[in-house]
């Protein structure tokens, strides 16, 4: 199911992608269920004059959800509204039926991976986790720390200073405490930064892993393939605005079949301008300075048609460039499409 | 959970935090300006006046909000700017149990300091007379209590604020040396007075005037008592000060 949000008709109803398994989370954007594990309704927050988030509204189910936008769209204050870290301006947040804000409860149900680094440096990884169990209050502090240490693979560096841990060890402490009170929600700011490629796949298991035992993970990222990669879901933010919700093969053919621009070099431009002007696919030749620009309706129908036309007119390509392929360039148009 | 259980972490960690090597040595250091001026000074047991001018001038109105300050504003208001806290925040505790820990771990560490820099530069610069050890014991009780009301204004000025050093700075500086006392009124909002008039009310007779007298007991636990009260409640309502 995708949607794209802000059109006049309502969504369809969110049906499993059976493709991918039972952890395909549920998301949807009109009229959010309030008993969803995570709900934006409507939510907005702004500082003084700065919208950092416009009426965003969408409810998460059990899986694993990207929320992808570039850095500076809004994604760590809707992690933080969630997280009940901040006041939304106007709507509601809640975390398994219950409002975010001001109301610490919500913290046995939920665990929240800071993108910020700081941790006390004085502290062992160990020290770390247990305190976090202490604090959930956990009959076995020591038990749940050294599960959860085991469960990031932090065993070896456990007794070592967090100062002395590299970006990615501390990463790994701080998803081991978030964890230790093995939370049916999960919130990630950017988790992956820092990881070696090594680290990384490890999280991306072990999170799918959490999905598929019935838990709701958000994560944030600016990368394209990260997301890809581990959600099924998928949120993408751009100023603020809710640009896309749904499946992620839906959104990603979205942005592959969107109006690309082509700079396009060959044996004979004007010849080969002619020729693609025939093609349905193409809707604009611009020849100029010695630089050949198609303007196309969508990607894979320019991509498939290319070669062809070439060889039908006889002409040698040098290169076919996509222009506009920015991820940047992406969100605009899918918040434009509205 | 178990309020207690987490008090205790939270004070465990705050303590190991404000022990940092650096500010540590720093605040022996200023703790300690006291006692070498009593070094430099002596007893001088004829002059008991000169006793009670050191203590209040050095301990009283510059050494003990200056150290406060500096435990009251790192132990909550540090870890609030850099992030550290939201380790702590995102925890199904009340409030109160993360505020109060902080505090008493900022106002012991304070009284640690203070409280034998001011028997000690008072014994050195008013010698062993009764009348001088009774002003000394005086103004060593008086520190212990302003330990506790300083640091509660400067954690609760870190929960409100993130520039809680500076303002906090500004109000011991401004209002507490200069403006409070020197106008009629000001004295029942003045943490100084407050423990001017705890000194009168214990030291031996006529150590010095004060407005408020014994009332500054009072008057001290009615603001630490209000003053904690309203950092819990900021802290409830804090929102994290770091967005994208």
């Amino acid at each position: 199911m995708t949607d794209v949000v802000d059109r006049p008709d309502p969504p369809p109803s969110p049906e499993p992608a059976g493709s991918s398994g039972p952890s395909v989370p549920e998301i949807a954007t009109a009229a959010p269920p309030a008993s969803a594990p995570i709900v934006l309704d409507r939510a907005s927050r702004w500082y003084g004059n700065v919208v950092a988030v416009n009426d965003i509204s969408f409810s998460l189910g059990a899986g694993i959800t990207g929320l992808l936008g570039p850095n500076g769209a809004g994604k760590t204050t809707i992690l933080h509204l969630l997280a009940g870290l901040l006041r939304p301006s106007s709507g509601r947040v809640l975390i398994g039926g219950r409002t975010a804000w001001r109301n610490p409860s919500i913290y046995r149900d939920l665990g929240l991976v800071p993108e910020r680094e700081a941790v006390h440096a004085f502290l062992t990884g160990r020290q770390f986790v247990e305190l976090a169990a202490r604090l959930q209050g956990l009959p076995d502090p020591a038990a749940a720390a050294a599960r959860a240490i085991a469960t990031v693979e932090l065993d070896q560096a456990a007794d070592r200073p967090v100062g002395t841990y590299s970006k990615g060890m501390r990463q790994r402490a701080k998803i081991a405490a978030s964890l230790v009170h093995e939370p049916p929600i999960l919130l990630l700011d950017e988790p992956f930064n820092g990881m070696d490629p090594r680290q990384r796949l490890h999280m991306m298991d072990l999170l799918r892993s959490m999905a598929a035992s019935g838990r709701t993970i958000l994560f944030s990222s600016h990368i394209l393939e990260e997301v890809e990669r581990l959600a099924d879901g998928i949120l993408v933010i751009y100023a603020g605005r809710l640009a896309a919700a749904g499946d992620f093969r839906e959104i990603r053919r979205l942005m592959t079949d969107r109006p690309h621009t082509f700079v396009v070099r060959s044996s004979d431009d004007r010849r080969l301008a002619a020729a693609f002007l025939g093609e349905p696919a193409v809707f604009g030749a611009d020849l100029r300075d010695d630089r050949l620009t198609i303007q196309v309706t969508e990607f894979s129908g320019f991509t498939r048609i290319v070669a062809r036309v070439a060889r039908d007119t006889g002409v040698s390509l040098f290169e076919v460039a996509p222009t506009d392929d920015s991820l940047e360039s992406v969100f605009e148009y899918l918040v434009t499409r509205r | 959970m178990n309020a207690s259980g987490a008090v205790a972490a939270i004070a465990n960690v705050t303590f190991r935090a404000l022990l940092g090597r650096r500010r540590t040595l720093l605040m022996l250091l200023v703790a300690g300006l006291p006692v070498l001026l009593g070094l430099i000074v002596r007893a001088d047991q004829e002059r008991p006046r000169a006793l009670v001018g050191a203590l209040e001038g050095l301990i009283i109105t510059s050494v003990l909000p200056l150290v406060s300050l500096i435990f009251g504003t790192a132990a909550l208001g540090s870890e609030l700017d850099d992030g550290t806290a939201v380790h702590i925040l995102t925890k199904p505790i009340p409030r109160w149990t993360i505020v109060v820990p902080k505090l008493l771990v900022a106002a012991g560490l304070t009284a640690v300091m203070l409280v034998p820099s001011t028997i000690l530069s008072g014994v050195l610069i008013g010698g062993t007379g009764s009348r001088q050890i009774g002003i000394t014991f005086a103004f060593a009780i008086a520190a212990l209590v302003g330990s506790f009301v300083y640091a509660a204004i400067f954690v609760a000025l870190s929960a409100a604020t993130s520039r809680g050093l500076v303002i906090g700075l500004g109000y011991s500086l401004i209002w507490e040396g200069i403006l409070a006392g020197a106008l009629p009124g000001t004295q029942l909002f003045s943490v100084r007075e407050y423990l001017r008039g705890i000194v009168a009310a214990i030291g031996p007779k006529d150590t010095l005037v004060s407005v408020v007298g014994a009332q500054g007991f009072l008057l001290a636990a009615v603001a630490f008592v209000v003053v904690t009260t309203f950092a819990c409640i900021r802290l409830a309502r804090f929102e994290i000060r770091a967005a994208d």
